[in-house]
């Protein structure tokens, strides 16, 4: 019987990305990228736009502009708990912040609860109408921009949470940290504008909606641009990194990275909002493009974690020639 | 005091699997091989077996990353490093973490496991016939293996120079 050799290495033509952490994870680092970075956006345009709209809910008058700004600490908050449903036995979850000298997890869970808190305590604040809490105006600058610092904190933890486990090549760069940020900032400004866009709470300025805009627009670009660089050193740095990025552009995973990456993060929303710049605004189509490009920020997540694979072994080398020994000698029999 | 490590001579091993279920046995008291903390890697058409253990590292990533202090050295027993089974929450990123592949998800018991030397006496070690475990002190191990590569090293370059 003649069965053809099958090289244990070098055969496999690409190895495994890691599968402990999939799309649990992946809503997780999204949802916590969006809030946090709607936040920023939200926080910085109060402070120069202001909106207020005063609904009275039993009897009790609420400004819920404000609220339609500042909604990100709630997305963390949602976003939270699917970390939790990840954990192998969850009622320990608490256990999560007991390293923080040297495990970023636990870092995470810390930023991520101080911003909750803080991002929360801020918005109540900032909804509530009684004249003695506006009048506090210094102490809730101090406030808003506590919680901008968590905000970014938690925006850029996401990316290190990934760049901490250091044997896989495809997350081991800074510019992960900085991708995320970028996509949190282009995704939590998208957010806004749905948020505020069909409600009259500032699209009525329509000089305020074109700036917002016309910002998620630049921050779309500069996520193509960290995107492409990102890729670009993965490739270059090891033989691993290059694998991941084989397996998300031209691999199993290309569905992911064509289809949700490129199509619904980049290509699709800016088509749609050209198209929409012709239109004056046209509501239906800006409010089409966001739900896409919110779709694209879940998938780059995903992407990223499901081509993660991991560095070669030392032994690997000797491994090889040994192999290739091996056949030679079987060769000359 | 002396410091034992496990070495594995990967060419003696048969790809049996007995250090599988010896060592699940141990520690989970069924023999299930897949809950074991050894596992041997074959390519059958090769003839390559390879037992994959946990190497103990000096600089552990395991350690390093997890939030719990569950996965943490013990210098007083081997300066092994072990998981806190009352302290593990399962979160993984250790074994996302570990180069070496090791630390292994137990889905019965929902936490995540690794060697621990059998608390100083390893089932793999017992009850390979082969003998292609040992656990012997590491002052020892560290001339012997550097030999046995430098033999290796040796024998590849000659023939690779008589090709």
């Amino acid at each position: 019987m003649n069965t053809e050799s099958v090289h244990p290495i070098t055969h496999v033509k690409h190895l495994k990305p890691q599968e402990h952490w999939g799309w649990i994870i992946a809503i997780y680092l999204y949802l916590a990228g969006m809030g946090a970075g709607s936040f920023v956006i939200g926080a910085i345009l109060s402070w120069f736009v202001d909106p207020s709209s005063v609904v009275t809910i039993y009897g009790f008058p609420l400004n819920l502009a404000k609220g339609a700004i500042l909604w990100g600490p709630i997305l963390v908050a949602i976003g939270a708990p699917f970390l939790i449903l990840d954990l192998g036995i969850k009622r320990r979850f608490l256990y999560a912040c007991l390293n923080p000298r040297t495990s970023w997890v636990a870092r995470g869970f810390l930023i991520l609860s101080a911003f909750i808190v803080v991002g929360l305590v801020t918005l109540v604040i900032s909804i509530l109408p009684f004249q003695w809490l506006i009048e506090q105006i210094t102490f809730r600058r101090v406030l808003e921009i506590i919680s901008i610092i968590l905000a970014l904190a938690t925006a850029i933890y996401t990316g290190i949470l990934l760049k901490a486990t250091k044997s896989i090549p495809l997350w081991n760069t800074h510019l992960l940290p900085l991708l995320f940020l970028v996509s949190a900032l282009s995704t939590g400004s998208m957010a806004i504008i749905l948020s505020t866009l069909g409600t009259g709470l500032i699209s009525h300025d329509t000089g305020v909606l074109n700036v917002l805009i016309s910002g998620e627009q630049i921050l779309v670009g500069i996520e193509g641009i960290v995107l492409f660089l990102y890729l670009f050193r993965s490739y270059r740095t090891s033989e691993q990194g290059k694998d991941s990025v084989h397996l998300l552009l031209f691999g199993e995973k290309k569905l992911i990275f064509w289809g949700g990456i490129v199509l619904l993060g980049f290509i699709f929303p800016i088509i749609l909002e050209g198209i929409a710049s012709f239109f004056h605004g046209n509501v239906g189509l800006i409010f089409v493009a966001g739900l896409i490009l919110l779709c694209g920020g879940f998938f780059l997540r995903l992407g990223v974690l499901s081509a993660g694979i991991r560095e070669q072994i030392p032994m690997q080398r000797l491994i090889e020639i040994q192999y290739a020994l091996r056949t030679m000698k079987t060769k000359e029999n | 005091m002396e410091e034992k490590v496990l070495v594995i001579d990967h060419q003696k091993c048969t790809g049996c699997r007995q250090c599988e279920l010896v060592c699940s046995v141990f520690h989970t008291g069924s023999s299930n091989p897949s809950r074991s903390r050894i596992r041997v890697v074959k390519w059958e058409h090769e003839g390559i077996y390879l037992p994959m253990i946990c190497n103990h590292c000096e600089e552990a990533y395991c350690v390093e990353v997890c939030p719990t202090k569950a996965c943490h050295r013990e210098p007083e027993l081997n300066n092994r490093v072990v998981i806190d089974k009352n302290l593990c929450i399962g979160c993984k990123t250790c074994i996302i973490s570990c180069p070496f592949g090791h630390p292994s998800f137990d889905t019965q018991e929902r936490v995540t496991v690794k060697c621990d030397y059998c608390d100083g006496d390893p089932q793999c070690v017992a009850f390979c016939y082969a003998k292609a475990v040992f656990f012997m002190d590491a002052d020892k191990i560290q001339m012997a293996k550097k030999r046995e590569a430098a033999n290796k090293f040796a024998d590849l370059l000659k023939q690779a120079r008589l090709k």
